[in-house]
């Protein structure tokens, strides 16, 4: 078959990015495949094109809400139009109509919640798969950073389903987390794509500082030498609004993102973004998904991230298009403080744990009542109805020392005092790397790439609603 | 109107007969059988549902500064304002909440969809990530765009034109106007946040806010006139055809055909009392609406007088003198008061 010719026919593309075509020729051939693609390079791609081929339905299981509407727009964008998400959100009277005409849709997006009940089991089976995709499929392992009990379900359900050839799909794993997805997703001899994680377009920067304000000055001073289009994680909601006010204070276009915002506000952030009506965007980590801009030059890091996988996740939306990028990442002595305390908030403790497994069910009333915590409960659950206390005790214990492990690496990345872009490879098990040019702030950065690049951004139209009425209309 | 207002002008109807929440409620459009009442009873229609999410927040913020001005005094049980307030003149505007129910904002996402369309394929752009996420309104948009043939200059240029003059006509301020056009996205252009409508306009969010749902019933009152037949074609089902809730309309369609309250309760498997919210609210909407099978005419007549005399709506009040009356006829027979809607 020649791909390339498919390629074009279905999406008017004339080539594949790294990896696409390698992964694809395996999937066609019929063998599980487990594909390590950054963020960004087409991941999708992946199992839309063997969608055009394979007879049967392409089942995507989707780990987040959000990512999930995101996909199934990117979809809808390219000219897909049997696509459709099936989540535990949707109205009754959707779900009805959804089920009844299942059939005619090529692209099923499910979240794992649904998936794992035995009427979806039987509509889906009806169907016929052809593929299985589990998407972000490091969710999969509790020594992921982004662990989903949930998704360990998944494996259960797989020989319901009839084992059916199943493809993973991630953009961030370490050697332990491959193996997870490999002995959970039952993966037979899989074919295993592995892209560098390293991008050799992208700078690494760490400024070091002894207090806050110092930290501020510098950012201040970043944002007013260096140009956009960028990213500024902020650690919260309240630290992203200010420091878009500090921006705008300059005279920069700058505005804040975060999950508290009402969903239209969040989308008009993304577009002005998309449009360079934006130089900066201050944010938590909730913005990121759904935002597909190539040349984003610069992202800082004004808070550390809680683990590497997301900060080299955060750090990736930078410089899609391969040209040089950098990646700043500022910090104050005494941040990883706050840092360790949100990585352990997550953990369920010991006192949950327990009342967990002695009230079963009824402990999801305790959430209400403040004594135990969602997170926990999802996680607690999960693991009573598998082990006995003791065991979930320890696997607790366990998950709460990889949890360490991960902020000692992120303290680790901040106080190296070799190559940046080294130290993070290898906490991927990637190692022999070339030092690429302006590398790191160990290796030596040419600053004066990046002075002055940004575009002069566009002014968003102001003034009566006439005038704006005749720019969204120019008729 | 600022949001203070809003919150103000609900206060001097209710004060000192309703609780400090209820403006919450009312400006929410809570749908109890209390909230409707008031508006009946208060002739609180402009306001209702006005910002159906509006945050707690949002709302106990405007209490602080209300009581920081001296307007409200601080009372753990009922509104309580001082004599200031109600020297304060509150502007009026063409709020009309009872009628539109916040599917203003439905029309609003059907409209930014609409123009967001136009605007790319006036400029030659035929993939774009849509502004509004929502499916029912994405598949709506599509209908309606195909509907009026949008690709055609004619159409487009017809369009724009339709929405510039009938929003001219809107008896709102030029400045109200300006933020509902900057909400809206087109080919190169984001929609503006609501904080950065308040920086630009120099006012808090929340009263942009009210700033945008006043420009749009103002606006929806002219479309209603249908010589926009372009936009008047985006009003499909947006104007509510009966005052009633969608669960009253079932109760006074059982109630026509004979069954009583006790019946209707028991069909539809719903308590007592809420059937009752379902009589005052026909009460209130219905001037042909007859008290005659829930109490005589003289029982109607006293909890009107003693209501007069002792110039209050408190239910509580008015039992203690006529403890003959349940609470339910008392409610009924003051939703009848012949000066509602």
């Amino acid at each position: 078959m020649n791909l390339e010719k498919l390629l074009y026919d279905a999406y008017g593309y004339t080539e594949f990015r790294p990896g696409q075509k390698q992964v694809i020729e395996q999937v066609l051939a019929g063998r599980d495949v487990l594909a390590l693609l950054p963020t960004g390079m087409g991941k999708s791609l992946c199992y839309q094109l063997p969608g055009k081929v394979l007879p049967g339905a392409i089942i995507i299981v989707s780990p987040l809400l959000s990512l999930m509407q995101d996909q199934v727009a990117q979809l809808k964008k390219m000219g897909e139009k049997s696509v459709i998400a099936i989540n535990s959100f949707m109205k009754p009277e959707d779900r009805e109509r959804v089920w009844n005409t299942l059939s005619t849709y090529k692209f099923i997006f499910i979240a794992p919640e649904m998936l794992v009940q035995p009427y979806v089991i039987g509509k889906l089976n009806a169907l016929g798969i052809s593929l299985l995709v589990a998407d972000e499929a490091h969710c999969i392992s509790q020594w992921g950073f982004d662990f989903r009990p949930d998704y360990l379900r998944i494996a259960e359900v797989l020989p319901k389903l009839g084992n059916p050839q199943t493809l993973a799909l991630t953009a961030t794993a370490t050697d332990k987390v491959t193996d997870e997805i490999k002995r959970y997703l039952k993966l037979i001899d899989p074919f295993v794509y592995s892209h560098p994680m390293d991008r050799k377009n992208i700078s690494y920067d760490i400024r070091k500082f002894d207090n806050d304000s110092d930290k501020l000055e510098e950012l201040l001073n970043i944002v007013a030498t260096y140009g956009g289009p960028g990213i500024i994680y902020a650690g919260t909601r309240r630290k992203s609004q200010e420091l878009a006010e500090r921006i705008l204070a300059l005279g920069m276009r700058a505005a804040f993102y975060h999950g508290g915002m009402e969903q239209q506000d969040r989308i008009f952030v993304q577009q002005q973004f998309a449009n360079k009506e934006l130089e900066w965007v201050c944010a938590t980590n909730a913005f990121g998904m759904g935002v597909h801009i190539p040349d984003i030059r610069h992202v800082i890091h004004f808070q550390l991230p809680s683990s590497i996988e997301g900060y080299v996740q955060e750090v990736g939306r930078a410089g899609r298009d391969s040209l040089p990028s950098l990646a700043t990442l500022l910090y104050a002595a005494g941040d990883e403080r706050l840092v360790e305390s949100l990585i352990m908030d997550d953990l369920p403790e010991k006192h949950e744990i327990e009342l967990i497994y002695e009230r079963g069910e009824e402990a999801k009333q305790l959430i209400e009542q403040g004594m135990i915590r969602e997170t926990a409960y999802r996680i607690i659950s999960y693991w009573r109805e598998r082990l006995p206390l003791e065991g979930t005790l320890n696997q607790i214990e366990q998950l709460k020392k990889e949890k360490q492990r991960q902020a000692a690496s992120i303290r680790g990345l901040v106080h190296t005092s070799a190559c940046i872009r080294q130290y993070i490879s290898r906490s991927f098990d990637q190692e022999n790397l070339e030092i690429p040019p302006n590398c790191c702030s160990f290796h030596g950065i040419d600053y004066s790439l990046f002075k002055g690049l940004q575009n002069e951004p566009k002014a968003s139209p102001k003034g009566s609603w006439k005038e704006r009425l005749k720019v969204l209309l120019p008729i | 109107m600022r949001f203070d207002e809003v919150v103000l002008a609900i206060m001097k109807a209710v004060d000192g007969q309703r609780t400090v929440s209820s403006p919450y409620h009312l400006i929410k459009g809570k749908k109890s059988g209390q909230t409707i009442q008031d508006i009946g009873y208060f002739r609180l229609h402009p306001y209702f549902a006005v910002l159906p999410k509006l945050d707690k927040q949002d709302y106990l913020a405007s209490i602080d500064r209300l009581q920081a001005q001296g307007f409200l005094i601080p009372n753990d049980n009922k509104v309580q304002l001082h004599g200031s307030a109600f020297a304060l003149e509150i502007p009026s505007a063409p709020l009309n909440g009872w009628k539109y129910r916040g599917n203003e904002n439905r029309f609003f996402a059907r409209l930014s969809l609409v123009v967001q369309t136009m605007s790319n394929f006036m400029q030659g752009q035929k993939r774009f990530d849509p502004v509004v996420t929502d499916e029912t309104v994405q598949a709506w948009a599509k209908a309606y765009l195909k509907r009026i043939d949008f690709r055609s200059s004619a159409v487009q240029e017809a369009f724009k034109n339709q929405l510039e003059n009938s929003l001219a006509l809107a008896k709102t301020s030029e400045a109200h106007k300006a933020i509902l056009m900057e909400r809206l996205s087109g080919c190169g252009v984001g929609g503006l946040t609501w904080d950065q409508l308040a920086m630009e306009h120099g006012l808090l969010p929340i009263d942009v806010k009210i700033a945008a749902v006043e420009a749009l019933h103002a606006w929806l009152d002219v479309l209603e006139g249908m010589e926009y037949p372009l936009l008047a074609g985006m009003l499909e089902g947006i104007i509510q055809q009966s005052a009633l809730t969608e669960s009253a309309k079932r109760t006074q369609n059982l109630s026509e055909r004979g069954f009583s309250l006790q019946q209707i309760a028991e069909l539809r498997q719903l308590k007592t009392s809420t059937i009752e919210d379902h009589f005052v609210e026909m009460a209130m909407n219905d001037p042909a609406f007859s008290s005659a099978p829930f109490m005589d005419e003289q029982l109607f007549q006293s909890i009107h007088h003693i209501s007069k005399e002792l110039k209050t709506m408190r239910l509580r009040d008015i039992k203690e003198r006529l403890p003959e009356a349940s609470y339910f006829q008392i409610r009924l027979a003051l939703a009848m008061r012949g000066d509602v809607i």
